[in-house]
């Protein structure tokens, strides 16, 4: 209990640090839902569901929009939306439609649920996490090993490596070629749309390690975000992989509620669509036809597939990588502009020629390439690599562990001029 | 218990890599930008100066201690550095004093004209003057009074957060200089031969405000109590220089500030004629600074201002100084 109440303090004073705007929106959302769910065991229980979802939902959605300028005449508000809104709001809607489905009752412990929410380490980029779940981590005696210290520390740097040593460097070519849309077509596009899957995944999935190795040394287990999405043979199965929590929150919260799968042919492509929208959304307003894209070769599913293991990987890589050009270029107009200038703009001899102009000298490049191969077969074995380092004697692990420090020390993009706290996803 | 042994020891070898990983990353200063290895010179010199300089490139570059030496036997030593801001000053004195105790600090009132606001402040040249410095309350001071806002305290302690991106820059001067240093100034003075006479110089641009500010006049105040407390005589100058950044406004100031305080003031710019430096020959820059010739003068010069002036001793035949001389005159020619 005093290590929950400790954790709780240590969280939500880290998260005042951000402001005291931020801590009035979530505990805004903490009362009204913890409230809520009392009330949902008595009668009228439909309507205090739905009313408290909308509030809710209709403050990220009005922060979605306002992030998008959809409300110019607003724009003097200066209106910042609360760090971890998108995350947060997502847990608190899955803990009321539980609570009313009666998958568990309504939590009379409000520090268990303040924590639930407020717990620092997933608030910012989750993963999101579900109720029970992290009760049953929270109740679990925690248990303090060297074991568990070893094992989220080699997490923490792996996740380190991933962000600074691979998304840092992309993150560098990537700034270079969508600050110049004109200059940069073609080949360019084709490159940055590339290595833009490789930095959202370094950034998130490194991330996400971080946040998974120090709640492993707090002795708290939580749900894998990634479960290695770019060997995906469909884009189906690339949403079973990337971003787990959010999937399987859409899975349970949007696509099954609408009717799931078990209803005619055309209302099944209507739910997709409709959960891939809300996804999109969740993203931010301007990913809306991102979300519905990703929908449509979702219902293609094994369509596209052909017989070759590699060649469906190469085929869901590029149609992954071609779709995340709604992030990098700032309006869904050059997005479209980009993709197709991959196809008109022939300019590979000139981006060969300019290569090194790019933001990263060729020792960069270098470094950059070691790691990704890295990163992929790591991704390919990743089962069996973790079992092996499980077993792994304390000294080979200590190795291990000061290695990875070295590297990130030396070959980490940080200090003047990089941003090392911001995370791609912490934006969303 | 084995097993902690051997993690122990593994830890240890970690500590000792990460240690000479700042090492070879940082700037060695020895071949390349050796204006950052001329603050740690000092320690390396014997403590018995009589006389101090302190402030930016206008004394490093404009004073020879070797020729006030050979000129009227004055021991004295520049503690100067690139852009020496006047709290860097302040903190350096600080240091000096630690070491030794001279009969006269001469401070170049140059960085009276920059503040902490100021964008003349940077990075790079903090990194010049604080990066070799010894560990002491005064490097702590001085890091935490020059920090720019992207700059973090740790990165001093641990140059490898500053330096990593070097990894592909190492240069042999990197492995050669991992575990020794070069001096490359005789006293504190940076040698300079070439020859790049003026030919235009930038046009005067008026100021909304000439006063310096409180903050700087509170580290000259620092400066001189620091002085008076260890019964040291301060002279304050300004370098010749023919570049138009010192306003008549701001020698007024300082002539107000040395009456009032009781403290001798030379504006330097003022004697060029009687120096005997022309600017066509004794410049390397095109006017900003001195070059071997004009220093010499100017230092000939300003050596027998202080021999006169503040009862120094004359050590001409010093065994120790004899042999600097030497090599001085080794260097020059």
């Amino acid at each position: 209990m005093l290590f929950n109440i400790l954790l709780l303090v240590i969280s939500i004073v880290i998260y005042l640090s951000f402001g005291i705007s931020n801590f009035i929106f979530i505990l805004f959302s903490i009362l009204t839902t913890f409230i809520a769910a009392k009330f949902l065991e008595k009668k009228s229980k439909k309507i205090i569901l739905a009313v408290t979802i909308a509030v809710n939902a209709l403050i990220l959605i009005f922060l979605k929009l306002y992030g998008a300028n959809v409300f110019p005449s607003l724009e003097g508000l200066n209106i910042i939306a609360p760090v971890g809104v998108s995350y947060y709001t997502l847990q608190v809607i899955s803990y009321l439609v539980d609570v009313y489905k009666g998958k568990y009752k309504a939590e009379n412990n409000f520090l268990y649920y303040c924590l639930y929410i407020m717990y620092i380490p997933h608030l910012f980029i989750g993963p999101i996490s579900r109720y029970d779940d992290m009760k049953a981590q929270f109740l679990s005696p925690k248990k303090f090993s060297i074991n568990s210290l070893y094992n989220g520390g080699l997490r923490i740097v792996w996740g380190l490596i991933k962000k600074l040593v691979i998304s840092g460097r992309v993150a560098i070519v990537i700034s270079t070629i969508s600050q110049d849309i004109q200059a940069y077509q073609g080949a360019y596009a084709f490159l940055a749309m590339i290595l833009y899957s490789i930095q959202l995944y370094t950034d998130f999935s490194g991330g996400i390690d971080i946040v998974m190795g120090v709640s492993k040394m707090l002795g708290i287990e939580l749900q894998e975000n990634f479960d290695s999405p770019y060997y995906s043979q469909t884009i189906k199965e690339f949403w079973r992989r990337w971003h787990i929590s959010l999937s399987s929150w859409l899975r349970d919260y949007v696509y099954i509620p609408l009717g799931g799968s078990r209803c005619s042919k055309l209302r099944k492509c209507f739910n997709t669509i409709v959960t891939f929208l809300v996804s999109g959304f969740w993203h931010g307003a301007n990913y809306l036809l991102w979300g519905v894209i990703h929908g449509i070769f979702v219902l293609l599913g094994d369509k596209i597939k052909t017989k070759f293991k590699w060649l469906n990987r190469l085929i869901t890589f590029l149609i992954v990588s071609f779709l995340w050009s709604f992030f990098i270029w700032p309006t869904t107009v050059d997005a479209l502009r980009m993709m197709g200038s991959v196809f008109t703009t022939f300019n590979i001899s000139d981006l060969c020629a300019n290569f090194l102009n790019l933001g990263l000298s060729i020792a960069d490049w270098i470094v950059l390439g070691i790691f990704t191969i890295g990163l992929f077969i790591f991704d390919g074995n990743k089962n069996k690599i973790m079992q092996k380092v499980k077993t792994l004697s304390p000294e080979i692990k200590t190795i291990i562990l000061c290695v990875g420090i070295l590297l990130i020390f030396v070959f980490g993009i940080y200090g003047i001029g990089f941003n090392v706290n911001e995370f791609i996803y912490s934006k969303f | 218990m084995k097993t902690v042994i051997r993690v122990l020891i593994i830890i240890v070898i970690f500590i000792l890599l990460f240690v000479l990983l700042n090492m070879l990353l940082q700037p060695k200063y020895a071949e390349t930008l050796v204006e950052g290895s001329m603050i740690s010179q000092y320690y390396t010199e014997p403590k018995d100066h009589e006389v101090i300089f302190i402030g930016d490139c206008e004394v490093y570059a404009n004073f020879s201690p070797m020729v006030m030496y050979e000129e009227q036997g004055i021991k004295a030593y520049v503690r100067g550095s690139s852009q020496q801001l006047i709290w860097q000053s302040y903190q350096i004195l600080k240091e000096t004093l630690k070491y030794e105790k001279p009969k006269v600090v001469v401070f170049n009132v140059n960085s009276m004209r920059y503040d902490k606001n100021s964008p003349e402040v940077s990075e790079a040249y903090n990194r010049l003057t604080i990066d070799k410095m010894k560990w002491s309350q005064e490097k702590i001071d001085i890091i935490k009074d020059s920090m720019t806002e992207d700059e973090t305290f740790l990165s001093y302690v641990f140059p490898v957060l500053r330096y990593h991106s070097r990894y592909d820059k190492l240069t042999s001067e990197d492995f050669e200089y991992l575990f020794k240093r070069k001096n490359n100034t005789y006293n504190g003075f940076l040698i300079n031969k070439n020859i790049k006479g003026v030919t235009s110089l930038p046009t005067q641009r008026r100021l909304a405000d000439y006063n310096f500010s409180e903050e700087c006049y509170g580290y000259l105040d620092k400066i001189t109590n620091l002085c008076k407390e260890n019964d040291i005589k301060l002279v304050l100058i300004k370098a010749p220089s023919l570049y138009p950044y010192w306003y008549d406004e701001y020698d007024e100031q300082i002539k107000k500030y040395a009456e009032e305080h009781d403290i001798d003031y030379y504006n330097l710019k003022n004697n060029v004629e009687e120096i005997g430096i022309d600017y066509s020959q004794d410049t390397y820059d095109g006017g900003l600074h001195l070059n071997l010739t004009g220093a010499t003068k100017l230092s000939k010069y300003f050596a027998n201002i202080l021999k006169t002036n503040y009862e120094l001793t004359d050590y001409r035949g010093d065994a120790i100084y004899e042999k600097k001389l030497e090599e001085y005159k080794q260097a020059i020619q």
